[in-house]
């Protein structure tokens, strides 16, 4: 299989993706944005179609349209604090209906968009590899560096601002960050799953990790076993690498989740049997 | 020495003020106390102080000569802590550690100090025991403590509190007024608190400020000791 050109830049690009996605996603969810993701694809799905249509490198027109929309979407949550949802929803439906004008407006780009739909092994070229290692070297010296700003952050954006930390200014990188990995993630999961492949890691490391070094390790750990195991599924049995990926990282949601309620029953009846004697 | 100084402050929500005319000197190095009831803004006097809201019109201002030419290092306890980011991910030990990143940067070494300094914080607040725990099993007064320990790892040259004491017992509370009085007295730190108990808190307080509603007059705001306060044109 990795005798395959095509399937080591498809190797390449899911473990860098398979690193930033859920080491992002913790913090997204922490944040309670975890819809970012997926209205941030939305957009840079209208900058693919642009950049199809004015004749540019769609790969670099989505990267860009994705660090533009991140960029609003903070601008408006600080517009519609009440309403922190309300962006979200607003740039989704914006960037969704721009995609779907743009591309009526081209023949034949409707048949090149499943690729972005869905990911493709085959659809990450040689730009893209190189998009996703800039992105993944960004992203990791951004979280090496920012760690305990982000952290304060996270926790309570009012006491990290009164505390020192320029929490404007560390918003918008964050959006910057979330719309690169958005973009470079898209040609591996596609549009519609790059979602899962950043909140479900996350998701999982949440339930189980004692604290918050351990959170970011297992959910990177476990974004980097479903890539992987998606990507050498969906080779074999010829299935789109997106939907593949998104699928394992649910069954291991699901185990996870089932283990723990077994855990939990077990050391309830336990308690129990203790008490009778 | 002046450490935060308003002058004619107008702040409101909508169209309706709720501070006219404001003018007040907050001393350093003392323990007040701002009290009033629900909805006299005892919170937007606060985050007005510490520069969270601006001001319709009038000035608000930090006294930087505290800290070198710098900002003071404030620490605060937001109202309702317990009720924040409880699903977060974090030891307790791992949350007041991140009260000293404030003072050591992006770079800086936890050194042996700073863990004791961790340490005695959460001791004071006699939370040593559960430093392992996830924040999120701890009950809603033992939050609000490491809270406070994760405000006193950051050694603040100001502490701000909205309603420190919610959730604690007796035995807390008043175990917690001493902390704040010592470190007022011993170490020269400003303490702020906003509290509804004022009968529990006076003999610990060198200044109160209180928020009082009168029929004709609207919103007023009463100062015993040390600070001076007007409302109206008088600055």
């Amino acid at each position: 299989m990795l005798g395959y050109e095509f399937m080591q830049r498809a190797f390449w690009a899911g473990g860098l993706i398979g690193l930033i996605g859920p080491l992002l996603g913790v913090y997204l969810m922490l944040r309670r944005q975890v819809l970012m993701a997926d209205t941030l694809s939305h957009v840079s799905l209208a900058g693919v179609a642009l950049g199809s249509v004015l004749h540019w490198n769609p790969a670099l027109s989505g990267f860009a349209v994705a660090i533009a929309g991140g960029l609003v979407i903070e601008q408006l949550r600080r517009s519609y604090r009440t309403y922190s949802e309300l962006p979200v929803a607003i740039i989704m439906t914006s960037g969704l209906a721009l995609a779907v004008v743009l591309m009526s407006l081209k023949q034949n780009l409707a048949k090149s968009f499943s690729s972005y739909l869905f990911g493709s092994i085959v659809a990450v070229s040689d730009t893209q590899l190189k998009l996703i290692a800039v992105v993944a070297a960004a992203g990791l010296l951004y979280f090496i560096i920012l760690r305990r700003p982000l952290y304060s952050l996270t926790f309570d954006e009012e006491t990290a601002s009164i505390g020192g930390v320029r929490t404007g200014l560390l918003s918008f990188s964050f959006a910057v960050l979330t719309g690169m990995t958005v973009a470079a993630a898209m040609p591996v999961v596609g549009v519609l799953l790059v979602s899962a492949l950043i909140v479900l890691p996350a998701s999982i490391a949440l339930r189980i990790a004692s604290g918050f070094t351990a959170a970011i390790l297992i959910s990177v750990g476990t974004g980097l076993t479903g890539v992987y195991a998606g990507l050498t599924a969906s080779y074999y049995i010829n299935t789109p690498p997106g939907g593949t990926i998104a699928l394992i990282l649910l069954v291991f949601l699901l185990t996870v989740m089932a283990l723990q309620k077994m855990v939990r029953r077990r050391s309830r009846r336990k308690l129990h049997h203790s008490q009778t004697i | 020495m002046i450490l935060s100084s308003m002058r004619d402050v107008v702040f409101g929500y909508g169209n309706e003020p709720v501070i006219k005319g404001l003018s007040l000197d907050i001393e350093a190095g003392q323990f007040i106390g701002i009290t009033g009831p629900n909805g006299a803004a005892k919170t937007t006097l606060l985050k007005l102080m510490l520069g969270l809201l601006k001001p319709w019109s009038g000035t608000v201002t930090l006294n930087r000569e505290l800290n070198g030419a710098g900002r003071p290092v404030i620490g605060y306890v937001p109202q309702q802590v317990a009720s924040f980011n409880a699903g977060f991910p974090s030891k307790v030990i791992e949350l007041v550690r991140s009260g000293c990143y404030a003072r050591l940067g992006l770079f800086g070494r936890f050194s042996k100090q700073q863990e004791a300094l961790v340490e005695r914080s959460l001791r004071q607040v006699e939370m040593w025991e559960y430093r392992n725990s996830r924040i999120g099993e701890l009950s809603g007064g033992q939050k609000q403590r490491i809270c406070i320990a994760r405000a006193l790892a950051q050694q603040p040259q100001v502490l701000v509190l909205d309603e420190p004491v919610t959730g604690m017992d007796a035995a807390s509370r008043s175990g917690f007024y001493q902390l704040m009085r010592h470190d007022v007295t011993s170490h020269g730190r400003t303490v702020i608190m906003v509290t509804h108990n004022l009968g529990e808190t006076s003999s610990y307080l060198d200044t109160v400020i209180s928020l009082e509603r009168k029929e004709q007059e609207g919103w007023t705001c009463l100062v015993t000791n040390s600070c001076s306060v007007h409302f109206g044109q008088e600055a």
